[in-house]
Parts: structure tokens; C-alpha cells; sequence
């Protein structure tokens, strides 16, 4: 085995580290191991000045391993094993040490902090003495595309790829395309009819040369690796699919508000969601239950969203749709008294502040209420009272007790996650936030790529979003894909599990525990044999190994067990 | 001086190490205790993850996975359970108690439960005291 030589570098990143840590005591005293030619310390190494350290380091001083001591390997590994590869070092040649997010941000010692991060860093330091070069694999990228969900996010994306020439699978659970923009009558703040907009688009999927659709269709399980994914199409008739990339655009679903006492949703009749107004616009009559027109009509804000009894989060888009419903009923009904009842107004977009201002001046009178402790109620109203319900609320900027009559009351229903979101994220690989939406492979800098390599997410299955936003998302994601079609083959990595089949013993116990059935059993040699392209790292088969002949490369028992060692070793010492 | 053990903790890449990640970006205050090891599943942590750690004197173990049914690799985490169980079992039989080994289910969200966690496990293994078995083995060898 040649000579380790290993560079340890050790970020501040700014003060969010080294207020907490002693970095300059982590690499004095780390550049004391064994292995290590040298150790620095560094204001921002993800910087260019901070890798180009690592690079001239590399060179100068002939390192053949890297450790860099900083944030989460979930964020800058890639960046680093970049540097690595620049500075012609295979990139896996290198650890990460994380003493951002899992020390600097977690403790308020520093002298107990400083500890921390020295015996995290020495085990990562005896742990890339055991990696090995390995060898990035050359995939090819089959040309088709999956896109799951056909809303307008989904829609969106099919037409940029197909328009690009390539073949787009547009899978949609629903007997039609267009999505819940299919379902609406006006769009904010423009006030441009939904399905108008929706409509020549949905022409044009249906009848795309490169798109084929797929209507009541669900995807059951997404085999294989970015540029070679198989799938089937469960739908009346089967259909096995090959494609590259994968588009996830399965959308939301609106918040139940029959949770929320205080409401009486599904126990008064004239109480309905703003989706069942939606209907009403699209019909083009809004009347009650009894066919009369509501002399009273309250928009209840907020219904479901920004409160940690239902959603903490905001779901974007209600606001300003009550706004939008407020202008459509003052036209419709010119004659009704319209009430929003708000938490706060959030008119962030593009034109809408505008909208709101508009809208406020459209005699409808706003009322506030506190979204978190004191949520308006509904109740029926007495013989006396000139209308069919009374709201009683504690309006906020007056300070008042007051009771605002109703005749129809429209929650402003949220936004959530699709109730298949979590089968969908099983088939395609990829993971929920607390919420059901998916996660991002990096909130700000990339925010349609997901952690699995050729899976995007667009469109409200990310995050509630409104439409702009949706087919912003779609676009991006489409280009992203339509980049690697271009290039047509990608590097992958190659953290497969791999049999030594000199020790393998034939037991099978292996082929028994993997999930992706990508071992298989070679008779004529009595051993096991991965398939790497079915492969996807997990190590499940490495652990079960009874004979020790099968190694999770980059994850082998010599590294892992070299790591516990360094990092006890170091507390000991300290 | 109060004891502070040494909690060695395998996570995996995809639900308990994002969690960990989170509880950082939240920064949510927790015991320094914890060293955190990643693995891609927790379906990778072999039995000799763990004895190596007790051997090298670590005072607790702690593996985090998916929660059941969210596993990244499908079922990594219940081949964990199983082995788990097996390694409670086999510790109990080495003279180490088996509270200081735990599994818990962490999700990718889960930032608080993971703070909590690592504050509860740090207390329990206060509780028992250091681990005396490496200081055996070396006095036998």
C-alpha cells in the first residue's frame, strides 16, 4: 500500500463555527496523527481561495487523501470531491467531518465543543486512510422522459421536453389532464380564466407526437439508476416503460376542514370550501343551498394553514384566491356584503400587493382574527337575526367582540401534500419532510433536484406554490433534464456492494436480505454475484455476510471500524 | 468531575442523519455525547459496528434509522430491528448492559426528536456509568 498522506482542512465557516469550536486548536492538534503531512484552518474552504488551497496543498505536498472538517457532507461533499478530481485526485479519496450542523449549532460549550469536533475530525482522518480510488461509472441516458402527475406542472414539463423533440410517459391518476388549473374559474391577480389557459395546452399534450399519455395510470415501482429506469404503468393494460429521468409533478390535495369544530363545515349547508365556490363560478350562479342568492357572504381565511394544530406552514395561494373570490362575488352580487377574515394578508407575488389594494377598495370590509389562539366560530343564527348564520370573532386591530352575519361562508381551504405522496416517493426513491412534500436536494441552490440522481420535483408536490411558481419549477426541471439528454451520458456513483469470491462460501444469505434483487446466485462457481446496475448501496448484504465476502464500497468494515477507532481513540486522549 | 460518556452513533444517510442535520440548521441545543457515524441504511450497521465501539470504549451506542415503512432502501431498518434484538441479547451474555445500546427512529424532520433522543440517551447512560469492558479486555490481554 503506498504512503498516506493526508491533508486535513478545518472551515470557520465565518463564525458559525469558529465561534463555537477552537478551530485553529482542532487542526493544531488533529496535524499531530499519524497520516497527517498537514492540517490548516480556513474562514470559508467551500470558497474557490478555500479549494484552491486544498489543490496547491495537493500538489505541493503530495497528499493523497483529503479530509475536510466543516459543514454537513449534504451540502459541500461534491464540491470538495470536485476540488479533488481538479487537483488529479481520485474524488473519493476524501471524508467529511461534520462540525457544523452536528457540533458548532448543537452545543453551547466550547471547550466541550472544541473536544467534539477533534474526535469527530480523527475519525474521519483514520477513516480515508481505508478509502480506495474508485472508478465513476459512464451511464447512458435513455432520451424518454416520466413525468407523474398531469397538472399543470406536469404539463408544463412535458411540452418543453416533447417540444425539444424527446419522448415524454405522462402518467395521471385522474381519467383527465389539467390538474386542479383545469377546475378554476379566474386566476389572481390578472383575473384570466383558468381553464382558458389550461385548455390549448391540454390540446396540445393529447395530441403531441412525443408524448404519450396515460390516464387512470399509477406507477408502481421505479427500477434502476438515472439515465436507465424501468418502470411499469399500471393502468387496464400494463405497459413497461424505459426512461432517463423522472418528473415528479403529483401536486396537492386541499386541506379537510371538517376537523375544525369552530367552522361546523358539513354540519350548516352553506358552508363550503372555496373549491365548492370555485364550482358555483365555473356554473356561473353562486346561490345557497335553497337556490336564494346570500346577502352575506364570509371568506374565511387561513382555514387549515398557519396553525400547528392542522399546518404550520403557509399554503401561499389563499390569500390572494379570497381576494380573487371578493372581486368575483362584488361583481356577481353587487347587492352582497362581503367580509374576508384574515389572519394577516400575505400578497407577495407579482401584482398582487396591487390586487390587494384594488380589492379594499371594492367596498369589502376585512376583519382580523388571531390564526393561532382564537379562531372565529361559526353558529347558527336566532329567529330574530336577518340572516342564516352568525360569525362570532374577536376582531384583532379593533380590539372588539363583534358578530359578522352570514348567509354563506367560504373556508379558504390549504394546500397538502397528494395522499399518494408517499407511495410516490417509495416508487422513485426519494424523501417527505415532515409535511409529505418532497425534500429538495438543496433548498436555495437546488431546489427541483431531489437527492436521488434523475429524480425532479415540480409544482405543489414540493412545496404549496401558485401556478407561476409551478411552471417556473416545471420549466427548470425540464431543462435540467433536457441538459443531460444532450451530454447523453452521465457519471454515477459507484458505491455498490461487490463479492469477493474467493471467500464467498455460496450461503445465498445475501440474495435473501437485498431489497433490489440484484444479487443472484452463480452455480457453476458456488458464489454470489452483484449486479451493480440494480445495486443501489444500501449495504444491507454486507452486514448480513456471514464469511466478510461481500464489501459496501465506500461504506467496507475497514473504513466504518477504522472511524469508531480514530474518533474513541481521540477521546481518550483528550 | 461528573462523568460525560462517550454515545457513539451510527445514522443513516437519508431520514436520521438529515434529521441530525436539521436539529443543526434549527439550532436546537442538545448533550455533546453523541459522535455521529453515517451509513447509507441501517441495514449496513453490522454487530461488529457496535462491539468495535464498546471495545473502544465507548460507553453507549445509539442507531438511528427510517422510521418503518419509510426506509430509503425499502427495509433496511427492519433487518436493523431484527439484528438489533440479536445484539441486545449477545451484550446482555458480554456483561454490558443492554440500555446502552438503543435504536430509534428518526426521520429526515425530525430535528427535535433527534436532540431529545441524544439528551435522554446521554442521561440514561449518566445513569449506569462508564463501560468497564474495554478496561477488562486490556487487563486480560
Amino acid at each position: 500500500m503506498e504512503e498516506v498522506r493526508i491533508g486535513v482542512y478545518v472551515c470557520w465557516c465565518g463564525s458559525n463555527i469558529a465561534k463555537m469550536v477552537d478551530v485553529e486548536e482542532v487542526s493544531r492538534e488533529v496535524e499531530k496523527l499519524p497520516g497527517v503531512v498537514i492540517a490548516k484552518d480556513y474562514k470559508y474552504m467551500c470558497s474557490d481561495p478555500g479549494q484552491d488551497l486544498i489543490i496547491q496543498d495537493i500538489k505541493k505536498h503530495n497528499l493523497n487523501r483529503v479530509v475536510v472538517s466543516a459543514c454537513s457532507p449534504r451540502i459541500h461533499e461534491l464540491t470538495f470531491r470536485k476540488a479533488l478530481e481538479n487537483a488529479g485526485l481520485n474524488q473519493y479519496m476524501f471524508e467529511m467531518a461534520n462540525i457544523r450542523e452536528h457540533v458548532s449549532w448543537v452545543h453551547t460549550d466550547r471547550a466541550e465543543a472544541t473536544k467534539k469536533a477533534k474526535t469527530l475530525v480523527a475519525g474521519a482522518i483514520n477513516r480515508v486512510k481505508w478509502h480506495e480510488s474508485l472508478d465513476k461509472r459512464h451511464v447512458d441516458i435513455d432520451p424518454a422522459t416520466l413525468i407523474i402527475g398531469g397538472g399543470i406542472s406536469g404539463i408544463s414539463a412535458a411540452l418543453e421536453i416533447a417540444n425539444a423533440g424527446k419522448q415524454v410517459y405522462l402518467v395521471e391518476k385522474a381519467d383527465k389532464i389539467g390538474g386542479y388549473v383545469a377546475k378554476l374559474d379566474l386566476t389572481f391577480p390578472h383575473m384570466y380564466s383558468g381553464k382558458d389557459m389550461i385548455q390549448p395546452k391540454i390540446d396540445k399534450v393529447m395530441n403531441h407526437e412525443k408524448i404519450e399519455v396515460f390516464l387512470n395510470s399509477m406507477i408502481d415501482e421505479v427500477f434502476g439508476y438515472v439515465g436507465n429506469f424501468e418502470a411499469t404503468v399500471k393502468a387496464k393494460d400494463e405497459k413497461e416503460i424505459k426512461f432517463g429521468n423522472v418528473i415528479v409533478a403529483t401536486g396537492l390535495k386541499p386541506f379537510d376542514p371538517s376537523g375544525i369544530d369552530n367552522y361546523q363545515y358539513g354540519k350548516l349547508p352553506d358552508i363550503i370550501t372555496s373549491l365548492e365556490l370555485e364550482e358555483m363560478f365555473i356554473n356561473g350562479q353562486v346561490t345557497k343551498k335553497d337556490g336564494t342568492i346570500p346577502k352575506n357572504i364570509a371568506l374565511i381565511h387561513c382555514v387549515g394553514s398557519r396553525n400547528t394544530n392542522y399546518h404550520e406552514y403557509c399554503s401561499r395561494t389563499c390569500c390572494m384566491s379570497a381576494l380573487k373570490y371578493a372581486n368575483q362575488l362584488r361583481s356577481a352580487l353587487p347587492e352582497s356584503n362581503i367580509f374576508n377574515i384574515y389572519a394577516d394578508i400575505r400578497a407577495f407575488g407579482k401584482g398582487c400587493e396591487e390586487f390587494y389594494t384594488n380589492t379594499s377598495k371594492k367596498n369589502v370590509m376585512f376583519l382580523m382574527y388571531d390564526q393561532q389562539n382564537d379562531l372565529p366560530k361559526i353558529k347558527k343564527a336566532g329567529t330574530g337575526d336577518n340572516c342564516d348564520m352568525i360569525i362570532e370573532m374577536n376582531e384583532k386591530l379593533s380590539g372588539e367582540a363583534i358578530e359578522v352575519p352570514a348567509d354563506m361562508v367560504v373556508l379558504m381551504v390549504g394546500m397538502k401534500a397528494h395522499e399518494n405522496a408517499k407511495e410516490i416517493a417509495h416508487a422513485v426513491g426519494i424523501s417527505m419532510c415532515g409535511n409529505e412534500f418532497y425534500i429538495e436536494r438543496h433548498p436555495k441552490l437546488d431546489p427541483v433536484a431531489t437527492t436521488t440522481d434523475g429524480v425532479y420535483i415540480v409544482g405543489t408536490c414540493q412545496s404549496p406554490k401558485d401556478i407561476p411558481d409551478s411552471v417556473t419549477q416545471a420549466n427548470a426541471a425540464a431543462a435540467r433534464v433536457l441538459a443531460t439528454i444532450n451530454v447523453a451520458h452521465m457519471e454515477v456513483e459507484v458505491t455498490t456492494a461487490v463479492v469477493n469470491e474467493d471467500v464467498c462460501c455460496g450461503c445465498q444469505t445475501c440474495i435473501n436480505v437485498c431489497p433490489y434483487t440484484a444479487i443472484s446466485y452463480d452455480e457453476e462457481k458456488n458464489v454470489s454475484v452483484v449486479n451493480e446496475i440494480l445495486c443501489k448501496g444500501c449495504g444491507t448484504c454486507g452486514s448480513a455476510c456471514p464469511t466478510g465476502a461481500i464489501r459496501s464500497r465506500h461504506f467496507t468494515d475497514e473504513q466504518i471500524l477504522s472511524q469508531i477507532e480514530g474518533l474513541m481513540s481521540m477521546q481518550l486522549q483528550i | 468531575m461528573e462523568f460525560e460518556p462517550t454515545i457513539v452513533s451510527f445514522l443513516c444517510n437519508w431520514c436520521s442523519y438529515t434529521g441530525a442535520d436539521l436539529a443543526g440548521t434549527s439550532r436546537m441545543k442538545y448533550a455533546h455525547n453523541v459522535r455521529v457515524i453515517r451509513v447509507m441504511c441501517s441495514g449496513r450497521v453490522e454487530p461488529t459496528f457496535v462491539f468495535k465501539a464498546f471495545r473502544e470504549g465507548a460507553d453507549g451506542v445509539l442507531i438511528c434509522g427510517c422510521h418503518p415503512g419509510d426506509c430509503h432502501y425499502h427495509e433496511g431498518n427492519y433487518k436493523c430491528l431484527r439484528r438489533y434484538h440479536l445484539i441486545k441479547k449477545y451484550l446482555d451474555q458480554m456483561g454490558i448492559e443492554q440500555d446502552r445500546l438503543r435504536l430509534a427512529w428518526i426521520s429526515a424532520s425530525e430535528g427535535k426528536q433527534f436532540a431529545e433522543l441524544a439528551d435522554e440517551m446521554t442521561e440514561t447512560i449518566k445513569s449506569l456509568g462508564p463501560c468497564k469492558v474495554k478496561n477488562v479486555m486490556e487487563t486480560l490481554t
